[in-house]
């Protein structure tokens, strides 16, 4: 039975309640599919991974499966490098790529063109909500996924909370790599 | 109309000249003239802002989808729609980052003003004198204002500047009035450079009047922590930012010879002020060296923990960063409270005009919670007998407020794990994995997460089990609570004439790697430890690293394998491989003071109401950088974008995105890099240096890197740029595992790249770059951005062309 993560959409930080257009907590096989219909996915992990580090081996796995370029955020890379993942990996911190993505001029990480879909991983919540809401206001063209452990009010898609359900957690990236795969 | 005396009136004022004795003499006794911008307006500067905004893109990432400003709300603005008045998304975020820096900026401001009339009031008019070190006596006030004040009288006039600003600006904000966000950050800007101004006025007064450190590199270290409160006495904490009352307490304790009975300490900046009292060289209008006696219990963030570690016996609170329930945290464990600033009052009686013994009385024996007392010297009075009278009557309260075993073992099987604590606890504190390990035994996580934990008492109020975790906290740090006691160097005031020669050639050259600045507060999540690692890390690069407020007070609680705090293991000099404390929060202006020195000493500027000038000189060519780590205020906000304006980039943590405005660069657009070359008029496409100004960052690794960067400036010589380029570049190779991608955007020449890699670094130019390389000669013959060019004068603004072209 796979793990309901439509389950418990509160925002992670309580008070987090932007206003009337609040993300939608979806089952994994929905946003697998989505990831799996984007024409340009960006992936983009922070250095929450560090506190879980075998969620860098299931970025790694989501990438490879949809050939994606990853963002890594803050000081991740060196995760990366650490499992001897180099390829078609960035650094670049948050705060310059939100900015980066929320102009339509913009020629990507690789130079190959602007994303259609941004996925977020691993980033401190504060962080990634407020970044997910600069392009909720300011560039609508990309569709904002959350794949993290928190529901995550300024996407348009999540997952519910699984803070506190490690296990599950891991469960539904697991569900979504072979979702990828498939 | 009345006559005053010595007034005459002139009735036709045309081809009159007035000679009065005072203005003659100024003139004279400055060599510069006037500026062209004295007293700036709103609009005065914007081509500047517009210089800053158009490099710097405005960025906001808005904190809420809606605007509830007026009755016609609220309003949906999501995806940047316009509210009922009109304003957009954006320019509503930009009103809000207005609003958050006027906060700030009048805090400072009207901190200045209370100062101003209090030391008058209290010492008279005194000469504004800052020794023989110091001759630009006043930076901002000259910059900004175009006068040089020659008596605490003088700051008068800078108030009245403020306090017209700050109207104006606010007016602004008004529904209905200004729509444009790129003008909303110009105002935002303009509030920022007139906060620092207002920082100024109040660290000059009390420097002056209260004799403290004018520019000392050697200033006494003084005890931080809360274990250095000696429990034998009464304590009493003055908390806040304003030193008024507590300066009193500290001089009727000293007339009175009670120290021997009260302790006094300090908690936020009023407490790093005290310290600094009677250390001066000027007159000596106050107790010598008394500064030496006050304690700084700890920063802002360690509040609540103080309150509940049951340590203090009386309060007395003055003005910002004190916490709104104060008063209901001190009433439920009877300390009472005495405010002593008009600015936070709780809703209690002003008994100013009572007798002292009246006062005392009630507060003793707990009729009230707290009173007012808005006369400094009376509330100083009352406050070191009530601690006294007091302190017998709660010794069986202070043992109550303290857990003991089976009570903390009690509340600790009490936890359901719900969760609920997590989800509001701002550093996501798993809190049941605490309690979990307590039930075990094991008190680690609890002393782990000490410090990363903020105080901020979230989590006990939707704790369903009524669970007191801050309390569970102090139980289970209790010794390390008792041992908290450390050194920190007092604040030395202003940075000497003599240190600007020594360090501005190699500042604007870049042979002195950068001055990093870690200012405001530091009580968000593991703003303690890092802002210590932060320090740390340049200063042993041998960049300048300076410090203030909280900042200061919090990396003093970490000590090197020797047990040496970093006061303790560098010297306090504004030179590479020292660190100054530079003072409480209102120091920051020397920072500023500092940066503008580097162009008035060191490069011959004019800085008389030249603002942009000066700002331009900095921003090209001044490699500093801020960090505020951790700063929770509005006051932060203010701060930082006043750094801003000057030309200094700020890098702030995480949380700081609740303020939602960031100005970030795009390297990927030439376009945005164009800059004068002041020698001919022609336009040069520089690096992107620095690339940001106003930066979050998500992790202290990633904040290292980010500064390292940021300290580069189109100037730097190529020996400079060959240095910041090594740090970047080891930073990165520490932190990230990797260089940087962008190094090569950074490089114009080959000896400026690092000799660790430089081989391996000439290659990749060559080979992913298309870099043309002579390697019989080992040089760069086709690729950088631009030449090396050590004469290149680069500007912003078109009337500092020298001859054009
Ligand atoms: S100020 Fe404007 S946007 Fe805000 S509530 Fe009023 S009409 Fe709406
Ligand atoms: S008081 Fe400490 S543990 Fe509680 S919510 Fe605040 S930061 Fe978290
Ligand atoms: S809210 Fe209270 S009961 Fe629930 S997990 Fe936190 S401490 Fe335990």
């Amino acid at each position: 039975m796979a793990v309901d993560t439509t389950k418990n959409p509160i925002p992670f930080e309580m008070a987090q309640i932007p206003g009337p257009e609040m993300a939608k907590a979806y089952p994994v096989k929905v946003i697998g599919a989505i990831i799996k219909k984007a024409k340009r996915p960006l992936l983009v992990v922070g250095a929450e991974l560090f506190d879980d580090p075998v969620m860098f081996d299931k970025a790694i796995e989501i990438a490879k499966a949809k050939n994606m370029t990853i963002a890594a955020t803050a000081h991740t890379i060196k995760g990366f490098i650490e499992r001897g993942y180099t390829t078609n990996v960035y650094q670049i911190g948050l705060h310059p790529l939100t900015n980066y993505l929320r102009f339509k001029d913009w020629k990507g990480l690789d130079g190959q063109g602007h994303y259609d879909v941004v996925i977020f991983m691993g980033i401190f919540y504060k962080f990634a909500n407020a970044m997910f809401s600069a392009l909720k206001h300011f560039n609508r063209d990309i569709k904002r996924v959350s794949i993290d452990r928190y529901y995550h009010v300024n996407a348009d898609m999540t997952f519910g909370n699984l803070a506190f359900d490690s296990a599950g957690y891991h469960e539904a990236i697991d569900e979504l790599i072979a979702i990828l795969k498939k | 109309m009345a006559k005053l005396e010595g007034s005459f009136t002139v009735e036709d004022m045309k081809n009159v000249q007035i000679n009065i004795g005072a203005v003659v003499k100024e003139e004279e006794e400055w060599d510069q003239p006037m500026g062209p911008f004295p007293k700036p307006q709103i609009a005065t500067l914007r081509d500047w802002d517009f210089k800053i905004l158009n490099r710097y893109r405005i960025f906001y990432a808005p904190a809420d989808d809606t605007c509830t400003l007026c009755t016609f709300g609220p309003c949906d603005l999501t995806g940047n729609k316009r509210g009922a008045c009109g304003i957009d998304m954006a320019g509503t975020c930009g009103k809000i980052v207005l609003v958050a820096c006027l906060m700030g900026t009048c805090a400072h401001t009207a901190h200045g003003r209370h100062l101003y009339h209090w030391t008058l009031d209290k010492f008279g008019d005194m000469k504004f004198d800052m020794g023989t070190d110091i001759l630009v006596t006043a930076p901002l006030t000259e910059t900004i204002i175009g006068i040089r004040p020659k008596s605490l009288k003088d700051f008068g006039k800078a108030l009245e500047y403020c306090e017209e600003q700050i109207t104006q600006l606010l007016a602004a904000t008004h529904t209905g009035q200004e729509g444009s966000y790129v003008d909303f950050e110009s105002k935002a800007l303009h509030a920022g450079m007139i906060d620092s101004l207002g920082k100024e006025i109040c660290d000059m007064l009390q420097i002056v009047a209260y004799n403290m450190p004018r520019g000392d590199p050697n200033a006494p270290l003084v005890e931080i922590g809360m274990g250095t409160l000696d429990q034998n006495k009464a304590v009493l904490i003055a908390y806040g930012h304003n030193l008024a009352a507590g300066a009193e307490a500290m001089f009727y304790t000293e007339t009175n010879n009670l120290w021997d009975k009260v302790d006094i300490g300090g908690v936020c900046c009023t407490a790093i002020d005290l310290t600094r009292i009677g250390e001066g060289m000027g007159e000596k209008k106050v107790p010598d060296m008394i500064g030496t006696k006050a304690k700084v219990a700890g920063a802002v963030g360690w509040w609540r923990k103080m309150v509940r570690a049951g340590i203090m016996d009386t309060v007395m609170v003055d003005e910002q960063c004190v916490w709104c329930d104060a008063l209901k945290d001190c009433e439920e464990r009877k300390i009472p409270l005495i405010a002593t600033n008009d600015k936070i009052l709780y809703g209690l009686k002003d008994r100013t005009n009572d007798p002292v013994d009246e006062i005392v009385d009630d507060l003793v024996n707990f009729r009230v919670p707290g009173v007012v007392i808005l006369d400094p010297v009376k509330a100083g009075e009352v406050g070191v007998k009530t601690a006294i009278a007091v302190k017998p009557k709660r010794a069986d309260i202070r043992n109550r407020i303290v857990l003991t075993e089976d009570e903390f073992k009690k509340l600790v099987s009490s936890c359901t794990k719900c969760n609920e604590c997590a989800f509001v606890c701002p550093p996501h504190i798993r809190i049941s994995n605490l309690m979990e390990e307590a039930a075990k035994g094991n008190l680690e996580p609890f002393s782990s997460t000490y410090e990363v934990c903020v105080g901020c008492g979230r989590c006990e109020q939707v704790c369903r089990q009524n669970i007191p975790i801050l309390k569970m906290y102090e139980y289970a740090n209790r010794e390390y609570i008792r041992n908290q006691k450390f050194k920190m160097r007092a604040g030395r005031g202003p940075i000497r004439d003599t240190e600007i020669r020594a360090v501005g050639a190699p500042i604007v050259l870049g042979t002195i790697p950068g001055v990093i600045a870690l200012v405001g507060c530091s009580n968000y999540p593991n703003g303690t430890k890092e802002c210590y690692d932060i320090a740390k890390e340049f200063v042993d690069r041998g960049y300048i690293v300076v410090t203030t407020g909280c900042m200061a007070m919090d990396m003093s609680l970490y000590t090197d394998a020797e047990g040496k705090t970093i006061w303790e293991q560098y010297p306090g000099a504004f030179d590479g491989r020292n660190i100054c404390n530079v003072g409480s929060c209102v120091a920051n202006a020397h920072i500023h003071g500092a940066a503008i020195k580097v162009a008035t000493i060191f490069a011959h500027r004019n800085h008389r109401a030249n603002y942009d000038d000066i700002a331009d000189y900095i921003l090209s060519k001044v490699g500093a950088c801020g960090i505020a780590w951790g700063a929770y205020s509005q006051k932060a906000a203010s701060i930082a974008t006043g750094v801003n304006r000057i030309g200094v980039p700020v890098v702030v943590q995480p949380h700081s995105v609740i303020y939602r405005r960031a100005f970030l660069g795009r390297a990927d657009l030439p376009e945005d890099w164009m800059v004068i070359d002041a020698r001919d008029g022609s336009k040069v496409r520089i690096e992107p240096a620095p690339e940001h100004m106003l930066y979050v960052a998500e992790t202290k690794e990633e904040a290292m890197l980010m500064m390292a960067k940021l300290c580069f400036r189109p100037s730097d010589n190529s020996i400079g740029r060959m240095i910041k380029l090594t740090h970047y570049c080891d930073i990165s190779m520490k932190y990230f595992g990797k260089l940087p991608d962008d190094w090569p955007v950074y490089v114009r020449h080959a000896s400026e790249l690092p000799l660790a890699w430089k081989d391996q670094m000439m290659k990749e130019l060559e080979e992913k770059y298309g870099w043309k390389i002579d390697w019989k000669a080992k040089k760069i013959v086709e690729g950088p951005i631009r030449p090396a060019d050590v004469s290149f004068d680069p500007t912003n603004i078109e009337r500092k062309i020298r001859v054009r072209k």
